[in-house]
């Protein structure tokens, strides 16, 4: 029997892989590229999702916004607030010539 | 050779098995393969469907009717989003809605209506869509989706709310419960106010939450806020002063309107009888009319001060002439002209401080009247302003060409033609710019816009000077004097035409601008047939003038004279003519 040299099987398929580096490169960089798509888009989703809170959180602050401006307008109308001025607080308005016009120079 | 004996000791495989199982394992695969090939690429469309079913949605965003504030930002308008109640009688019939009729019950109680109504109603139709209430509040739309009632569904829609009421409701219109304008601003400013809903494709994940924005289905349009040129403030001291003279005088109607001289913007816009925009379930048509520009009426002795302007522009008189008017009565073409007394010579001034007939039915005779009928045209007579809402009246003067003596002295104190209380306004504003008219608007403008100069600049300041005298003391409108701002103001006292002649209601009505030196506002008061004792112009709407021009002049931080000023000024200006 004759003995062949022993052969160095990790060797092998080191040099193997050395062999076809560009072809494990891709098969790499294809695997990582797949995983980011799906990351990506979940992200995307995530965020598409904040996004449309975000709207909804912006329609409802629009609405509180209109309510509270009729408030304010009711509250803030000239004839509550003159009758206050005079009843409440016994203020008047003064006749043009009573005014005293002031000149900033 | 050692080989083969090793081969033959071993023992031998049994070929066909292999055969079969790989056969078997390829098969299993070519299939799987098979399978996913023909899901993915030949027909992949089938699932894809399947799959959009389940997720994609149609979503559209509401958007409220843009707000209409005044010119300082104050809000007439604002919608307020609230919901429909509408009901689905099949699917009540179909899931047993009337089960428990405790909800209905309740559901009744917060609608405000009758349940035995709401029952029958549901329960007698077969159709798909009945409305049970419209625009609740979103408190009692979230009361009735906590009710879980099969078949009771909410949709959203708007309100419109009007927060200064009956104050500004003519000017500002109305919409109809599917937010369109159908009256005032409101309808001539539908289409930039009124936005659409964008309608989008979204996918939704299973717990409701949009993942993706697919492709707009339609293109949405983001509603526009408008700025009046309407002040408030104005507008509300206006409406009250008016509101009380109606009452006081038992008019039928008034209007009010402020016009900013120099820019041709309506400050003030006002009518009475007016309603509350606020409840639209109770309109009656004469109140919601906006008469301030719609009505148009023969205005009276207001026109004087244009007879004298159309005048001193053709130099068929002079400024200094006197004019005789004794024994207070004249005959023209066998018609009678008279004035209140006999006035004796009277100069331009005295006539219209006066408002003799007589004196200024000399003047109008004195021109041809193409001249006079020019003059008025020219002044926006038998035009639209440019204020551009419905219904605007744009006055008129009778056709034909032929005009009798009488008619043509009749035209000079206002008979025989008719205008809106917003004409009128906009000729006295013309006289306050020095001659030059300026096309009205209710829209807040960024600059002045260009003017036509009608009338020469001396003219009108000598036409002014000459109205100061009317506010004076032995005036017709002695009530529409200010303190602090010289007025240059015309009262008018017209008698309603009636099928015939002439009837005994009039229309009372005082025009005005201050203060004289530098104009700031023309303001018109008219009062539809005062009842009381007093009808006329100077007792009616005079007193209305001052109070709302010395109110808005303050408002307006327009500075005051001082009495002695006042009289220096009136010196200077009686020199200058």
């Amino acid at each position: 029997m004759t003995t062949k040299p022993q052969l160095n099987l990790t060797r092998i398929v080191l040099q193997d892989i050395w062999h076809h580096i560009w072809v494990v490169i891709l098969a790499v960089v294809l695997v990582v590229n797949a995983a980011a798509v799906v990351f990506a888009s979940h992200k995307s989703r995530q965020l598409t999702s904040q996004w449309d809170q975000l709207l909804q959180q912006r329609d409802k602050l629009d609405i509180e916004w209109r309510n509270l401006l009729l408030e304010e307008q009711s509250l803030s109308e000239h004839s509550r607030i003159t009758q206050i001025a005079t009843k409440d607080l016994g203020m008047s308005r003064p006749l043009p010539n009573e005014e005293v016009v002031v000149r900033v120079p | 050779m050692s080989r083969q004996a090793k081969r033959k000791q071993k023992p031998e495989p049994i070929q066909w098995r292999l055969v079969v199982v790989v056969t078997f394992v390829c098969l299993l695969f070519t299939s799987l393969v098979g399978r996913a090939a023909y899901i993915q690429i030949i027909e992949p469309e089938k699932l894809r469907h399947e799959s959009d079913m389940r997720t994609l949605r149609t979503t559209s965003r509401a958007v409220q009717r843009g707000l209409i504030t005044d010119r300082n930002g104050e809000m007439l308008a604002v919608s307020v989003p609230v919901r429909a109640v509408y009901a689905d009688p099949k699917t009540v019939h179909d899931r047993q809605g009337f089960e428990d009729m405790r909800r209905w019950r309740a559901l009744a109680d917060v609608l405000h209506l009758p349940m035995e109504d709401l029952v029958t109603r549901v329960k007698s139709s077969n159709k798909r869509f009945i409305y049970l209430k419209r625009q609740v509040t979103p408190a009692v739309a979230e009361y009735i989706k906590q009710l879980k009632l099969p078949g009771i569904r909410l949709k959203p829609e708007s309100r419109r709310y009007y927060p200064s009421g009956e104050i500004a409701s003519q000017l500002i219109g109305i919409t109809n419960i599917d937010d369109k304008g159908i009256e005032g601003i409101e309808h001539t400013y539908n289409g930039w106010l009124t936005g659409k809903a964008s309608k989008q494709k979204v996918r939704k994940s299973r717990d409701g939450k949009v993942v993706e924005r697919l492709d707009v289905v339609e293109e949405g349009e983001s509603p526009n806020d408008l700025v009046l040129s309407i002040d408030h403030r104005i507008q509300q001291l206006a409406y009250r002063e008016l509101k009380k003279a109606t009452e006081i005088h038992q008019a039928t109607s008034g209007s009010v309107v402020v016009l900013d001289v120099n820019t041709g913007e309506v400050l003030a816009m006002v009518n009475t009888p007016s309603y509350n925009p606020n409840s639209p379930d109770k309109l009656q048509a004469y109140k919601m009319r906006n008469r301030a520009l719609t009505d148009a009426f023969e205005p009276g002795s207001v026109m004087k001060p244009f007879v004298m302007a159309a005048a001193l522009e053709a130099k068929t008189i002079k400024p200094d002439q006197l004019i005789k008017t004794s024994p207070g009565w004249m005959r023209i073409g066998g018609r009678q002209v008279r004035d209140s007394s006999n006035y004796g010579d009277l100069s331009l001034e005295r006539i219209l401080v006066k408002s003799s007939n007589i004196g200024i039915s000399k003047i109008a005779l004195s021109m041809p009247v193409e001249q006079l009928l020019g003059t008025y045209a020219s002044l926006g007579l038998g035009s639209f302003s440019g204020i551009d809402l419905v219904g605007e009246s744009t006055g008129k003067v009778r056709d034909g060409h032929r005009w009798s003596d009488f008619e043509r002295a009749t035209l000079s104190f206002g008979y025989g033609l008719t205008v809106s209380t917003l004409q009128i306004a906009r000729m006295y504003a013309t006289l306050g710019s020095e001659g030059v008219l300026y096309p009205t608007s209710v829209v807040k403008l960024k600059q002045a816009p260009e003017g036509v100069q009608v009338i020469s600049p001396e003219v009108a300041r000598q036409v002014m000077n000459m109205l100061e005298g009317v506010t004076q003391k032995q005036g017709t409108a002695a009530k529409a004097y200010i303190a602090g701002y010289p007025v240059a103001g015309k009262t008018g006292t017209s008698r309603k035409a009636v099928a015939g002649g002439y009837g005994e209601d009039y229309i009372a009505s005082f025009a005005g601008v201050a203060p004289t030196h530098n104009p700031r506002l023309a303001i018109v008061v008219t009062v539809n047939e005062p009842k009381g004792d007093h009808y006329y112009g100077g007792d009616v709407a005079a007193p209305v003038f001052a109070k709302v021009m010395s109110g808005a002049l303050q408002m307006l931080n327009v500075e005051p004279i001082s009495q002695r000023e006042q009289v220096r000024l009136a010196g200077v200006a009686r020199r200058s003519k």
